[in-house]
């Protein structure tokens, strides 16, 4: 309601009294007596300045003048102005939403600041795990460089609109003409959009949806197909497993996405049963890396010795070839036969036949551990479509090309013909969140948004319906391909309302969209509906048959190729997200690079090396590969535990297409990859000359028989032997002699303890046998920490700045000091042999960080005491009075601490995320961006533990059992890292601390770390 | 005649110098003009000493990156330069103080010198230390100043700021020393001076040196003070420096030999630079008559033995490294995994320069040997450069964690700086022996009697040694502080 009430100041006012408008028209009531102070001529003439306050006066307004136009950096803090109702500044939100970008699939939760996400974890409610990848993937999203800002058609920027209508009528002529349209997108995995894509499809008949994913499991998908007649990859649930047998399948790594969590819960020691694990493969892999057992095996073999196992286990003769390794293959089926149903056996051999041959053994042994019901749709591409599109594309056959967040120009083998045959197609649309090669050859490029930006649901197995939702208003003029397609189709709904319609109708069957949203995910019920096994498709498999064609199609070479995909880059999606660049590769700790990994006997014979320079660097030579016609010259490495005879190279290097110069690195593998498949025969290799710089995070390999620093213990020592059994004991502790008689080194003390009888205190658990060296913590700390990139140079020379780092040790042929005394060494011959890695090691994996020593040697070392001791347990490091002396990185045994050479933030010379408006978005605001000539370090997060503690007290509560976590116990996807607070006995990492596997690293330097490790157990016994 | 020498006793002043003679000769540099070696050696220093202060600038405003350090190796030029120049020091004192209250006249040749090398090597020493922080801007937090930065102070446990302290110690007690010991002798060229404003300055560091009884008498006992007092930091000063590495955990550092080692090896060292620094200033300001072959030997017999402690050290830290068996000990850096290890050349570039080469000290003819001595000086210099690297980049690139082993190699800037401060230590030394009497002037007077070669001479022969003849009519009677002081 209007006011029409009238308010008055004064009586006069009401009574409309002639001095208020006298008064309204004069500013003042009385006259300013102006003229009485300048009026005055001769008083004016007489006063007197003189010169020197005249120059006085002159001096001080030219200097404050000068001042004042000094300006100072402006730095943009936009206050709200009107606060969003969900968001508290200082206080982090978390959604829970789902990646899924053609390659890396995760149920996830976002953490964002103000607005931002700044974190990825995993959704582990949705049973969800997170790699080194998709950690990373929140850096992706501000990508400057590389996002697509705006929609363009051949480069010029158009309306969105427009471009839909366009598109739109282009689609309508070909569809009256009957040209073939192809629809061609990564692997989607989301329910809604294939809706969308069959509405689309039933709207123009003429479009064809292929699925192409770069990195292909075809080969299983085909032979779920024929045997199971589903086509999808099959579940494993390796958790249940008692022996395990892989060809080649790196299934801690990106095979099948990976199931490092159901294998590391078959591995635990305290159970008294582990798997027991055997791995024959040609390139070293993470998996092969953590295996009880690793058996180098040249791909060729690796075919024959799956048909002997099949041989061995079913007792049919079918064809095969007499392979090196068929005394273990003898032993294992034993051993698998005797497993039974327990046993599994995978194959990454990425064809039809040889996953048949493996799905067969497994249906011979009644598998319980293959899941061929709930299966993973994680992977969907269709490899011989794709090599018809191609075809066809050349043939003209095609008339309209629609692409989906892929980049075939970089990925597909024969990317020669793909772009000739792009030149036939008339419409040509690219909907991708990313630039790259493909975008830039399509008529019209139009940006979606990157998935934490977008809305969608997914459907990797069975029974989990994830969702996803927006965490951050879209930074570009983007629209969801979802959108896209409904428009095109002349649906008008948004792909929101398209979502929450399908969702709350087809799979929530009556519960909350809010909940489901809430959550991030839903758990279907398993019902025979939503598991449907097509059996009109099936095939009658007989792998008689199919071994007689394995065996004509394996062509045994010289030298035979193994292409895989690293930990860090995985496919090569996200090649310009240098938080992934710098990870070092968990096997050969090289960053910034790919290169060709061979055998040391190899190495020897065709003169490579990898000399160490005496900056700290390794070099490697150059070798020309050539597959079939096609060459690529690639850095040599020389990888111990390669099987002779083949060369591994690591698709997902080598892209170029608008990547900062920084990011283009290594060798793109691509080319090689004939027939999308893995292995590839007849390949020769011959030297070239040229050297080239790897920058690798660790040169010396071996643990040279420090094993105090490492301990590792067979299952049935752990089982048998007492721990700190004088003689046989598999975690004894370090003794001191201490008035003549020995105690063990952490029973005495020349300092004074802490307090520890109040608060926290914070201990972190560190156990080798469950850590399969993924890194996803690395990543996880990146984030969290702000920890700066610094480049290959930098790091080539040693100056990386993980706060966290993963050491890899390889065994040596002599293990222990008394090995060496045994076979009679001098000492010189016994370190020699100590410090050289064997031919086929052993790999241990120790994540390494900040150790927060009790008594810690840093803190007594700093001349201004920048580093103490905090109450809760933690070493702390205040950056602010550092002056960087470098004495408590010297004196710090496990060196840890990380100095800052140079300024890495708003440096041009560090041209990464820290140096972009966009990717300084990312940045933690908890967390202090360091300055040059600082030392830093692991803190134990103690952001994250000091939010803990804030919010319980805040809620009025004691903080709760096991709720402190660090970033990289949160990100760790096995629980190999368990923090908490050990004066709550309730916290899991309490009786960690007393576990008989717990031991402290370098214990005889009573340093009494907060960090504890436990014994890696591998189950060697059994076989 | 208290002042009685064995005839058999080498001249400390050769030729038949007068008095007068001395004061000339030590004058004649500070009074003359320079001579083209003098320019060239001295423009040749200044340019080192730009060019290593442009590589510290350079290092200041870009960072420590610019140096080849990595996380692994956090010290290497930087701290070996610093206990290097440290260790260089610790001659000048030992000569000036020690040999004083040892009554060791030979000393009288050298120790103005050896104490100016100690100030001037303290100064490149005081430098390393500042500029090797990330942050040297705020290096004055070192110093316990009372701040406003909160409750911030100083950490009393660690040896760094021990250094602080017995550096800045021992360069203020040798500085005040040095000077004591140049006041007759500034007051001396004051009262040569010719031109007003050369006596203006030296007026004014003479701090009005009136030559009085009293005078004299009370710079005799702050001289003596001052020598017991500067003695004990003979032996403090390169001890804290080797607690900086003794006190630590890393093998090869945490070693409880250190302290009586590292000062051995320093006085061995400052034995070595004077050798190096006299054996071109005697030639080049015409001191041949003052530094004698008797000088030489006599340093040199110091160095066989500080050399013989070094050398015990060596292969007392050797024997520990082998004995305890641990394979932390292995690659220590005097040991069978360094020998082996990338650094072997280092090893035995150690072992060469310092133990096997100054073994030649013990034939005579070669430590008599002005030549064979400057050689052999440097060689020692260079040795004991490379102990230090040795104990700092050996120790470092074998960690405890073998993940962490790495590599050092110096960029053009470690070594830019490096020979910056060489040539800033020259630029220094060189204006040195152009403005300050070189040889002390009233104190070598004292033993010219006693122990000139020509009075020596005249006594053997008979002849009196007080010219008694000539200057009888003249009535001088000779008082000077000599006789004053044997009254006492």
């Amino acid at each position: 309601m209007a006011s029409n009430k009238k308010y008055w100041k004064s009586v006069e006012e009401l009574k409309d009294s002639p001095i208020v408008e006298t008064l309204s028209k004069n500013e003042f009531v009385e006259e300013i007596a102006t003229d009485k102070f300048l009026g005055d001529k001769e008083t004016l003439e007489n006063s007197s300045t003189t010169r020197r306050d005249f120059l006085k006066y002159v001096g001080f307004t030219t200097a404050a003048a000068s001042l004042a136009a000094c300006e100072g950096p402006v730095k943009k803090s936009i206050p709200y102005v009107v606060k969003p109702n969900d968001t508290i500044p200082g206080v982090a939100d978390w959604y829970a939403s789902s990646m899924a970008d053609g390659y890396d699939f995760a149920n996830i939760l976002v953490k964002t600041r103000e607005g931002r996400p700044i974190q990825i974890m995993p959704n582990k409610e949705a049973n969800g795990t997170t790699s080194a990848r998709v950690q990373a993937a929140v850096l992706s999203l501000y990508d400057e460089n590389l996002r697509l800002k705006e929609p363009t058609k051949n480069n010029e920027v158009i309306g969105w609109n427009q471009a839909e209508d366009e598109i739109k009528k282009a689609l309508v002529s070909l569809k009256n003409a009957n040209k073939p349209v192809v629809l061609l997108t990564g692997t989607l995995a989301s329910p809604s959009t294939h809706k969308i894509i069959e509405e689309f499809v039933s709207a123009y008949p003429n479009v064809k949806h292929v699925i192409y994913d770069a990195v292909s499991e075809n080969g299983v998908l085909e032979a779920m197909q024929a045997m199971h007649g589903k086509r999808a990859l099959p579940n494993y649930h390796l958790d249940k497993a008692k022996t395990i047998v892989s060809f080649g399948a790196d299934f801690l790594g990106d095979f099948h996405g990976g199931f490092e969590k159901s294998y590391i819960n078959g591995r635990k020691p305290e159970t008294g049963n582990m798997s027991y694990h055997v791995q024959f493969e040609s390139n070293m892999s993470l998996t092969g890396a953590n295996s009880d057992k690793r058996v180098v095996v040249k791909p060729s073999n690796q075919v024959y010795a799956l048909l002997n196992l099949y041989k061995a286990i079913t007792g049919e003769s079918v064809s095969s070839k007499v392979t090196p390794v068929d005394a273990e293959i003898k032993k294992l089926a034993t051993e698998l036969k005797k497993a039974g149903s327990k046993g599994v056996v995978l194959t990454g051999l990425n064809d039809k036949n040889s996953q048949l041959v493996a799905l067969a053994i497994n249906k011979a042994l009644n598998s319980e551990i293959i899941d061929t019901d709930n299966t993973l749709n994680i992977r969907q591409g269709n490899d011989a479509e794709v090599i018809q599109l191609v075809k066809d594309m050349k043939a003209g056959k095609v008339g309209g090309l629609l692409t989906y967040n892929i980049d075939p120009v970089y990925t597909l083998p024969n990317t020669a013909d793909f772009s000739e045959g792009l030149k036939k197609v008339s419409l040509k649309v690219a909907l991708s969140t990313d630039n790259n090669a493909s975008v830039d050859a399509m008529e019209y490029a139009l940006p979606t948004p990157h998935f934490l930006e977008s809305w969608g649901d997914t459907q990797f197995d069975e029974v989990t319906y994830g969702l996803a939702q927006p965490t951050i208003q879209p930074l570009f003029n983007t629209r969801q391909f979802q959108d896209v397609l409904l428009n095109l189709t002349g649906n008008s709904t948004d792909y929101y309302e398209y979502l929450k319609t399908y969702a709350t109708n087809t799979v929530l069957n009556g519960g909350s969209w809010n909940t489901a949203l809430h959550n991030g995910f839903y758990k279907k019920e398993i019902t025979n509906a939503t598991i449907e096994t097509n059996t009109e498709t099936q095939e009658s498999v007989l792998i008689a048959n199919v071994a007689s064609q394995l065996v004509r199609a394996t062509k045994a070479s010289a030298f035979e190729l193994n292409l895989y995909t690293k930990t860090g880059l995985g496919d090569g999606k996200q090649a310009n997200n240098p938080w992934l660049q710098e990870f070092p590769d968990p096997i050969t700790r090289a960053s910034w690079d790919n290169y060709l990994t061979i055998s040391m006997a190899d190495a020897k014979e065709l003169d490579f090396s990898n000399p160490v320079k005496d900056n700290g660097a390794i070099n490697g030579d150059y070798a020309k590969v050539s597959v079939n016609g096609q060459e690529v010259v690639v850095p040599v490495m020389i990888q111990p535990g390669q099987a002779k005879g083949s060369i591994g190279l690591a698709l997902g290097f080598g892209k170029t297409f608008g990547l900062k110069e920084e990011m283009q690195v290594g060798v793109n593998a691509y080319p090689l990859y004939a027939n999308m498949n893995n292995i590839q025969y007849n390949v020769s290799i011959e030297k070239v000359s040229g050297t080239h710089e790897f920058a690798c995070t660790q040169v010396q390999k071996t643990i040279a028989g420090r094993h105090d620093i490492l301990k590792v213990a067979s299952l049935k020592e752990y089982n048998t032997v007492a721990p700190k059994d004088h003689h046989h004991g598999w975690n004894k502790p370090a003794y001191v002699s201490y008035d003549h008689q020995e105690v063990e080194a952490n029973t005495i003390d020349i300092w004074d303890e802490h307090n520890r009888d109040m608060g926290h205190h914070f201990n972190l658990s560190i156990d080798l046998t469950s850590c399969t060296g993924c890194g996803a913590c690395v990543i996880a700390c990146h984030a969290e920490n702000n920890v700066p990139v610094v480049g290959k140079k930098e790091v080539r020379v040693g100056r990386d700045m993980h706060w966290l780092r993963i050491d890899r040790y390889y065994s040596s042929e002599v293990e222990t000091r008394e090995d060496a005394k045994e076979l009679g060494l001098g000492r010189g011959d016994m370190y020699k042999a100590l410090e050289t890695e064997a031919e086929n090691p052993e790999v241990t994996f120790q994540p390494m960080m900040c150790q927060h020593c009790n008594h810690a040697p840093c803190e007594t070392v700093c001349p201004v005491a920048a580093t103490s001791h905090g109450r809760q347990g933690q070493n702390q490091m205040a950056y602010n009075r550092c002056v960087g002396t470098r004495y408590c990185a010297n004196n710090c045994p496990y060196r840890v601490r990380r100095f800052n050479w140079f300024n890495y933030a708003n440096n041009e010379e560090f041209d990464f995320n820290m140096n972009n408006e966009y990717g300084k978005m990312v940045l933690n605001p908890d967390v202090t961006v360091r300055s040059r000539g600082v030392m830093e370090k692991c803190s134990m997060c103690i952001q994250m533990t000091q939010a803990t503690i804030l919010k319980a007290k805040r809620e009025g509560r004691a903080v709760n059992t096991d709720e402190f976590e660090t970033a990289c116990s949160s990100a760790c996807t096995t629980g190999a890292l368990v923090f908490g607070d050990i004066n709550n006995k309730e916290d899991k990492v309490t009786a960690l601390v007393e576990d008989k596997r717990a031991y402290n690293v370098l214990d005889y330097l009573q340093t009494k770390p907060n960090v504890i490790y436990q014994v890696k157990i591998k189950n060697t016994n059994e076989a | 005649m208290s002042h009685y020498e064995a005839p058999i006793r080498e001249p400390l002043v050769l030729g038949d110098k007068s008095y007068h003679d001395i004061t000339e000769d030590i004058a004649r540099p500070i009074e003359g003009k320079a001579n083209k070696n003098w320019y060239m050696a001295f423009y040749i220093s200044l340019a080192a000493m730009l060019w290593g202060f442009g590589c510290i600038f350079y290092t200041v405003g870009t960072g420590i990156g610019v140096w080849g350090l990595s996380k692994n190796i956090g010290w290497a030029w930087d701290i070996t330069n610093f206990v290097w120049w440290v260790g260089i020091g610790h001659a000048g004192t030992l000569i000036s103080a020690v040999l004083l209250l040892f009554r060791q006249k030979w000393r009288m040749a050298i120790n103005r010198s050896a104490e100016a090398m100690t100030i001037f090597a303290v100064f490149q020493a005081g430098l390393f230390p500042i500029i090797h922080m990330g942050r040297p801007w705020n290096g004055y937090w070192v110093l316990p100043i009372p701040n406003q930065f909160g409750s911030l102070w100083v950490n009393f446990n660690s040896p760094l700021l021990w250094d602080v302290f017995a550096i800045s110690t021992y360069l203020s007690v040798s500085l005040v020393f040095w000077w004591t010991g140049l006041l007759p002798d500034f007051a001396t060229i004051r009262d040569r001076a010719v031109k007003p404003f050369q006596k203006k300055i030296y007026a004014l560091v003479s701090f009005g040196w009136s030559g009085r009884a009293k005078d004299w008498q009370r710079f005799e006992e702050v001289s003596l003070v001052l020598a017991g007092l500067a003695t004990p930091l003979v032996l403090s000063v390169h001890t804290i420096v080797s607690f900086d590495f003794a006190t630590s955990i890393n093998p090869g550092w945490h070693s409880t030999i250190f302290p009586p080692y590292f000062v051995a090896g320093a006085i061995f060292s400052g034995f070595a630079m004077v050798q190096t620094l006299l054996g071109i200033m005697r030639k080049v300001t015409n001191m041949e008559a003052y530094i004698t072959r008797m000088h030489i030997e006599y340093m040199n017999i110091v160095i066989i033995l500080t050399g013989g402690i070094v050398a015990v050290a060596y292969a007392t830290e050797f024997f520990i490294a082998w004995y305890t068996g641990s394979p932390y000990e292995y690659y220590t850096y005097l040991s069978i995994g360094a020998e082996t290890g990338p650094y072997g050349w280092a090893f035995w570039s150690l072992l060469i320069c310092n133990i096997f080469t100054p073994q030649l000290l013990w034939i005579k003819k070669i430590r008599r040997s002005f030549i064979w001595s400057f050689i052999i000086s440097i060689v020692i210099n260079i040795g004991m450069w490379f102990e230090r690297f040795d104990i700092i980049a050996i120790v470092l690139s074998k960690g405890h964690l073998p993940s962490t082993w790495w590599r050092f190699e110096p960029t053009f800037v470690d070594v830019g700086i490096f020979i910056g401060t060489i040539g800033f230590f020259f630029v220094l030394f060189l204006l040195y022996a152009r403005t300050f009497p070189v040889i002390p002037i009233a104190e070598m007077k004292t033993i010219l009697k006693s122990s000139g070669e020509g009075y020596k001479k005249r006594r053997e022969q008979g002849i009196p040694t007080k010219p008694t003849v000539v200057l009888a009519e003249k009535k001088i009677i000779e008082v000077d502080s000599t006789d004053k002081k044997d009254k006492k």
